[in-house]
């Protein structure tokens, strides 16, 4: 078993983990702020976060636990499962706030939606590192991963669930993208992608999605309505300033302003109150979490951890730009959390899980 | 191991992937450089608009109501305005001190500490930052004295919001409408797009049909507020529009008249006036009725369903909805009818001997001594029923019999709606052959039509339809649709929208037939036998033409029993219809008394007291009173009339007590 090689003690992966812990520590501390009572008691919603850190550790350290080449093996196995559990969402999930995006698993929520921005990262990571051409990737060479990606970006899209599905496809995309690929591929994908977002404004987005992003391009159309989350958590963030209100200060916070604040607008929170410095010193920990996952795709000895890692970082990559650039009005409003730090257990797992098995890829670079 | 990229950073053998992977950290960084430039505008740049921490200061959104428009009378007097509700609420944390700030709240107010504190109770946790309500609807003088003190009563607010305000308490109130929250049944219908959820919208009346209008669009308001609550500046703003001002066509002096001669009548009824001349509504009371105002800021569960559950049902508008057999007042119609059809001319002359025979049916006239030889003119000015019960067996003799009747009431618009912009009318029922075959599935009897003929039977009328077809014949035979809306204006007095009056139909009938029944209605007010008489003697000699009708409650005997001598319940209803001047009318008046007993008194004197406010406002026809000027005019009576105007009617003072005295046919027909 490789699992008690010395080595993998020796070429144990530290600082990713230490940046995720960190950004995590941020979240419960924002989370107090944001649900507390004013008195910075650990309100039942800090203590459920704290528990969903505990177990999302015990879920990073299981997956150290294999080699990830055996994951590559696993995969298709993974990912035929994984739409099972969607469809099986769409069949008999509870209706929870008009969508449909849970199964009932005893006590527990299960989101299979969750789990498949891991599931599509694998996929890709399987398909690009098997190719057996030294060809860049043309059009033709697609067919197949775009199936395997628009499967359940539309059976998510039914839930309905935009932002994830979103994610799905801009994670496959992202590998794609990182494979060797010709540029007409990659200029006919994007003139696609285009088309296909008009077409989709034009038969599928449901109003109040529309609504969203017309507020978006002009949040003085509705104050009170739609644009309320994005005028306040401007606000919010704005009057935050170079150094914050303090912790538990934050009058938009405490006064409730801010819808969401716990879960998709946590960002706006932490910006009120730690101001420019503290907002900043958090983008800034992302950015060195995600440059280190790219270090160790770098440093991986073969191409599925390459991809498998490159992949692991677009999730954070596309969720944190998605959330941060809504929270400060560059993007509309799309229910996304920011990885690790918003609240709710089901993001905190499937990040704890996507670090650990990038931790996994980088000890045992030396393995073979 | 297959390895198609090659080896790893630390082989340094690969190609593509290294340079690839070296893009992908640069694009992170610069995406992520573009959000921390975005932070640092907002934060750093713009961070002095926004930022208020030294001062703990908050920024509130406030949503800026517009509003609402007024509802006016024809004459500009207001009916329907907001006046502001002064409340005061308190934001727990930012009082220093509670029990103090609760106490000086108390003494301003005038009330005990006890009741503020049991409102405000002691919040926790978040309940903390919310303002508080601790008095509602104060009056202006309490909310100057709090408002003066502020400066003294640290973390409390006050605020006037709008409140709808219906000046004449139930004056109007079916026609007005009354607010409320809207439903969610509203919330999801098309007519509601944009609504949203805790608006307070139109429920009913003019105020639900004009709700956009009235409305107009709410804005809304980010305003900086300090520790104590004070607004120290407004960051953005959104001006809301205010909502049109609905100038409607009634004339709330008549409106007024009608609904206090229904309250004196003691029993419930309608009053609608028309101008004949365009549809323009001048009165439309229903009695009993609600004060709209009740629902201005939500109504208590249990008071809504006392309005629901009271017999009496005072949420029906009567005028546009009640139907009842129309009695005599239908006696228009086979009058018509005979003369269009040629079964009788103006001369024809039929004995009324106080009952008539139809096969082994014994049918009787309201007088049973019998009103001897009758013509149509006679016939309708002392409403004799065998003369019309003779007209109907001709009819059915000779014509279509009761479809022939249904062709005419048709002809004036009965049996359907009017076409008034309200939410509820309802149509009347103009039997037919057909109708009874659908309905009942037996043939019609003819001695059914001989029923119909004098307006018992089938028929049914709303007193609007009675309106508008006394309306009809005395103006010569044009159809108006009714209208209740003369225009929108904007809260500056600017003509936002005209409504204009619309001819529907002219009634197939012949003038001259037309004629001979106005001025046999005419001759119901002026003629010495004439049902009608309480309408004689009006201002400045003005002649007024209308019908007296007596709707039977319960089936006739072989008795004819008094209906003053029945229980309430059983009495007859009482209409009346009158347009004035007889002769190219102004105003057409129509009653309706239920359980009143007979048209002519009881009915006929509603209608008198309205046209009379009516003519006291036509300088024209009746000359205001000259200013005392010098001796000359009589002491005892100031309304004097140009010494040019030659007139045949009775002296002003003889006028008066005529009127005063009942008319020798008081007690009028069935």
């Amino acid at each position: 078993m490789p699992g008690i090689d010395r080595r993998l003690l020796q070429n144990f992966e530290w600082v990713l983990p230490m940046l995720g812990f960190a950004l995590a520590g941020m979240g419960v501390i924002n989370l107090v702020s944001a649900d507390s009572s004013g008195d910075g008691g650990l309100s039942p919603a800090a203590l459920r976060q704290l528990f969903w850190l505990g177990v999302g550790s015990l879920a990073l350290l299981t997956v150290l636990v294999p080699d990830y080449r055996r994951l590559d093996r696993a995969t298709p196995f993974v990912y035929v499962v994984g739409v099972l559990l969607l469809v099986a969402v769409l069949l008999i999930g509870p209706v929870i706030n008009g969508s449909q995006r849970w199964l009932l698993v005893g006590p527990l929520r299960l989101q299979p939606s969750e789990l498949f921005k891991l599931i599509i990262v694998l996929a890709f990571a399987r398909l690009l590192s098997r190719r057996q051409s030294s060809r860049p990737i043309g059009l033709v060479d697609l067919a197949v991963p775009a199936l395997v990606a628009a499967a359940p970006a539309v059976l998510i899209l039914r839930q309905p669930d935009l932002g994830t599905a979103l994610l799905v496809v801009l994670c496959g995309a992202s590998l794609v993208l990182v494979a060797p690929i010709r540029l007409k591929t990659v200029a006919i994908l994007g003139v696609t992608g285009l088309v296909g977002a008009s077409l989709a404004w034009q038969f599928y987005l449901h109003d109040y999605q529309k609504e969203r992003v017309f507020v978006f391009l002009n949040p003085e159309r509705d104050p009170l309505g739609s644009a309320y989350h994005a005028i306040q958590s401007q606000i919010a963030v704005g009057s935050g300033g170079v150094f914050g209100k303090g912790w538990l200060q934050g009058s938009q916070t405490q006064l409730d302003f801010l819808p969401e604040q716990q879960t998709d607008f946590a960002f706006s929170v932490l910006g009120e109150e730690w101001g420019f410095f503290g907002a900043a010193f958090v983008l800034t920990v992302y950015v060195a979490m995600m440059v280190r996952g790219l270090m160790i795709a770098r440093a991986s000895k073969d191409a599925f951890g390459t991809y498998l890692t490159v992949g692991l970082v677009s999730i954070f990559f596309w969720m944190g730009t998605i959330n941060v650039g809504m929270v400060l009005g560059v993007v509309p409003v799309v229910g996304v959390p920011l990885p690790l730090v918003s609240y709710g257990g089901s993001s905190m797992v499937t990040c704890m899980v996507a670090i650990g098995l990038m931790m996994n890829v980088s000890m045992r670079r030396y393995l073979f | 191991m297959r390895d198609p990229l090659g080896g790893g950073g630390s082989s340094g053998a690969d190609s593509g992937i290294e340079r690839r992977i070296l893009g992908t950290v640069l694009a992170i960084i610069s995406v992520w450089l573009m959000l921390g430039a975005r932070l640092f505008y907002l934060q750093v740049v713009e961070g002095d608009r926004y930022r208020v921490s030294a001062q703990k200061n908050s920024v509130r959104t406030h949503r800026v109501y517009a509003s609402r428009g007024m509802i006016l009378d024809r004459n500009g007097e207001i009916l329907v305005d907001s006046r502001p509700a002064f409340d005061v609420r308190l934001v727990p944390d930012q009082a220093q001190d509670i029990d103090r700030t609760l106490n000086r709240l108390a003494s301003l107010l005038g009330t005990e500490r006890q009741e503020l504190e049991e409102r405000v109770g002691r919040p926790r946790g978040r309940f903390r930052f919310q303002p508080m309500l601790v008095a509602h609807d104060i009056d202006y003088a309490a909310a100057a004295r709090v408002g003066a003190r502020l400066w003294a009563l640290p973390g409390v607010i006050t605020r006037a919001d709008p409140v709808r305000s219906y000046r004449y308490d139930g004056s109007a109130a079916h026609l007005l409408g009354m607010l409320g929250e809207i439903g969610e049944r509203e919330l999801k219908s098309k007519n509601f797009q944009g609504y949203r959820r805790g608006d307070i919208i139109g429920k009913d009346g003019i105020e639900r049909l004009l709700d956009r209008q009235l409305r107009g669009r709410d804005g809304g308001r980010n305003v900086l507020v300090d520790a104590h609550g004070r607004e120290l500046e407004v960051l953005s703003e959104i001006s809301p529009q205010p909502g049109v001002n609905v100038v409607l066509t009634i004339d709330h002096r008549l409106q007024r008249v009608a609904e206090e001669q229904l309250e004196l009548s003691g029993h419930n009824g309608a009053v609608v006036a028309l101008d004949p001349r365009n549809g323009e509504v001048l009165a439309l009371a229903s009695r009993p009725a609600y004060d709209p105002n009740r629902f201005a800021r939500g109504i208590a569960s249990s008071e809504w369903q006392g309005l629901v559950k009271d017999p009496n049902k005072p949420l029906h508008d009567r005028a546009l909805t009640g139907q009842f057999p129309p009695g005599s007042t239908y006696k228009v119609i086979p009058a018509l009818a005979g003369l269009e059809a040629g079964v009788i001319t103006p001369e024809t002359t039929i004995r009324c001997g106080g009952s008539y025979r139809l096969g082994r049916g014994r049918y009787r006239c309201w007088k049973r001594g019998g009103h001897g030889p009758m013509n149509v003119h006679s016939a309708l000015v002392q409403s004799c029923d065998v003369f019309f019960y003779k007209v109907a067996e001709m009819l059915e003799r000779e014509r279509r019999g009761v479809d022939e009747l249904a062709y005419y009431a048709r002809a004036f618009g009965l049996g359907s709606r009017s076409g008034i912009a309200a939410l509820r009318e309802t149509e009347g029922l103009v039997p037919t052959r057909a109708w009874k075959e659908r309905r009942f599935r037996e043939k019609w009897q003819m001695g059914e039509t001989i029923s119909v003929a004098i307006g018992q039977g089938f028929n049914l009328w709303t007193p609007m339809q009675l309106a508008l077809t006394y309306g009809a014949i005395g103006n010569g035979g044009m159809r108006y649709r009714p209208m209740l809306v003369k225009r929108l204006e904007s809260p500056f007095g600017e003509l936002v929208e005209e409504r204009l009056p619309e001819e529907l139909a002219t009634v197939p009938i012949k003038r001259e037939s037309l004629e001979v029944v106005r001025k046999a209605l005419r001759g119901v007010v002026h003629e010495p036998r004439g049902t009608g008489g309480r309408m004689r003697g009006l201002a400045g000699g003005v002649e007024a033409a209308g019908k007296t009708g007596t709707a039977q409650v319960v089936g006739m005997g072989k008795e004819y029993v008094k209906s003053e001598d029945l229980p309430e319940q059983f009495r007859d209803h009482a209409w009346f219809a009158t347009f004035v001047p007889a002769q190219d009318p102004r105003i057409v008046v129509a009653v309706l008394v239920e359980h009143g007993g007979h048209g002519g008194s009881a009915a006929a004197p509603l209608a008198r007291a309205v046209v009379d406010e009516f003519l006291s406002h036509q300088p024209d026809l009746v000359p205001p009173p000259e200013p005392d000027l010098g001796p000359t005019p009589p002491p005892r009576k100031p309304r004097s009339k140009p010494p040019t105007e030659a007139d045949s009617t009775p002296p002003q003072v003889a006028a008066v007590g005529s009127s005063e005295r009942p008319s020798p046919n008081r007690r009028s027909q069935n």
